[in-house]
């Protein structure tokens, strides 16, 4: 029974230490957060200003596919604007659903950065650069510079 | 209806474990790397200083944790995708050595039980990689990747000589030791064997009604476990769970923490079974 109850004492400490870390990054990252949003906002008008009309893709609807973990990945990105407003998994048959969820987190840096030169999803390492080649692949065709 | 013989009991329950088993391998394989790709995450984000997320992997760590403290090793002794595929090579390795009339190879229990402590470092050392991020630039070393590229019919290994080859060591050291991989190798089991495990669901045996000397039972357990007495009922945190030293006890001594409840019920195995699948397709496994 002692040992039972070492152990249970043991996981509370790490539970405990995993929830005091998470609350002391959170706050850290509400600040950044912010500060970014401010940078943002001064770049969107500086750029206003000086004219400029955002992306430099073709509007419209582009497929691409690429070789995921076990199969192939079939994605469609959706320009509007000249920019990346939306990609979608259209198919990704022989992925594992654990993984791809990893790995569609891939999708919100895509947009972000305009561009699928992004870091792939460390521990969903095949399915996100699945989903980066085949976005890749339709930027092509949507005519990245 | 008679009661069927204590002999086709035993070959009952070792065909629904090898049904659970064989199910689990072939449709939900990648509960294991998925957990262990929990523990990575929390260490990689660690070491950014970043925030840690509930998403699919630290989803299936937790799943894992909490059936495994309920349950114990549950998990290890029925579903584990790489549990299972030990017991298969060293079953198989066990057959052709009886076919070809040899003695199979063993590893010395006192031996084992020595590299037990290994499976710490392993995961010591791969949650130092994480953190410092290492491990995200190193490519190719993952038996694991290896293992699931091939579950997956991927056969391109290009890159993968390192994973390769330690795939093959960890399938020739199953070959010798039953359980070789989670005893020895194992980071996950190494989480899971420091949980701790509701009294309820740990094995203890009457001590006082053995027969002298007998010690079938931890000649039978793949972790070679003395199992306690119930009067002072203490699991080791290597137990798999797989019930071998529950049929095995000439005088079936061995019982969970509820006495009239041996463990190795069919009706109780399926229940577990059937809670952990549910769980796994709540997380989206």
């Amino acid at each position: 029974m002692k040992n039972f109850i070492i152990r249970i004492i043991n996981v509370c400490v790490i539970v405990a230490a995993l929830f005091g870390y998470n609350k002391v990054t959170l706050a850290h990252e509400q600040a950044d957060a912010e500060a970014k949003a401010e940078a943002d906002r001064q770049n969107a008008e500086i750029a206003a200003q000086s004219g400029e009309s955002g992306g430099s893709y073709k509007d419209g609807t582009y497929q691409g596919t690429a070789t995921g973990f076990g199969g192939d990945i079939t994605v469609e990105v959706t320009i509007a604007d000249g920019k990346i407003t939306d990609v979608e998994i259209l198919s990704a048959e022989k992925e594992d659903s654990a993984y791809l969820t990893m790995a569609k987190d891939i999708i919100p840096e895509i947009l972000d950065a305009q561009s699928a030169d992004v870091d792939t999803i460390s521990g969903a390492t095949f399915s996100s650069t699945g989903i980066k080649n085949a976005t890749a692949q339709a930027l092509e065709e949507g005519g990245a510079n | 209806m008679k009661q069927p013989n204590k002999k086709t009991m035993k070959k009952i329950h070792v065909l629904v474990r090898a049904v659970i088993q064989l199910l689990y391998f072939l449709f939900i394989p990648s509960a294991y790397t998925a957990a262990f790709n929990g523990v990575k995450y929390i260490f990689t984000k660690m070491g950014t200083r970043a925030h840690l997320e509930v998403t699919s992997f630290v989803a299936a760590l937790i799943v894992l944790c909490v059936y495994t403290v309920v349950f114990g090793r549950f998990f290890c002794g029925f579903a584990c995708a790489f549990g299972s595929l030990g017991d298969a090579v060293r079953a198989l390795y066990v057959f052709i050595c009886k076919k070809m009339k040899k003695k199979p190879i063993t590893m010395k229990a006192a031996v084992v039980k020595k590299l037990q402590v290994v499976k710490y470092f392993v995961l010591a050392i791969i949650a130092v990689a994480c953190y410092t991020g290492v491990y995200s630039k190193a490519k190719g070393f993952s038996p694991w990747d290896v293992f699931s590229m091939l579950h997956a019919r991927n056969f391109k290994l290009g890159g993968y000589t390192l994973g390769v080859v330690l795939l093959v060591l960890i399938v020739v050291g199953m070959c010798f030791q039953e359980r070789f991989f989670c005893r020895v190798l194992c980071p996950m089991g190494a989480v899971f064997s420091i949980l701790p495990v509701l009294p309820l669901s740990t094995l203890r045996r009457d001590r006082s009604e053995c027969i002298k000397g007998c010690r079938a039972c931890t000649m039978k357990c793949p972790a070679d476990i003395e199992l306690a007495p119930d009067t002072a009922p203490e699991l080791s945190g290597d137990c798999f769970q797989c019930q071998k030293c529950i049929d095995t006890c000439p005088k079936g001594n061995i019982h969970t923490g509820i006495r009239s409840l041996k463990g190795n019920e069919i009706w109780y195995t399926v229940l577990r079974a059937v809670i952990l699948l549910v769980l796994f397709k709540i997380i989206g496994l």
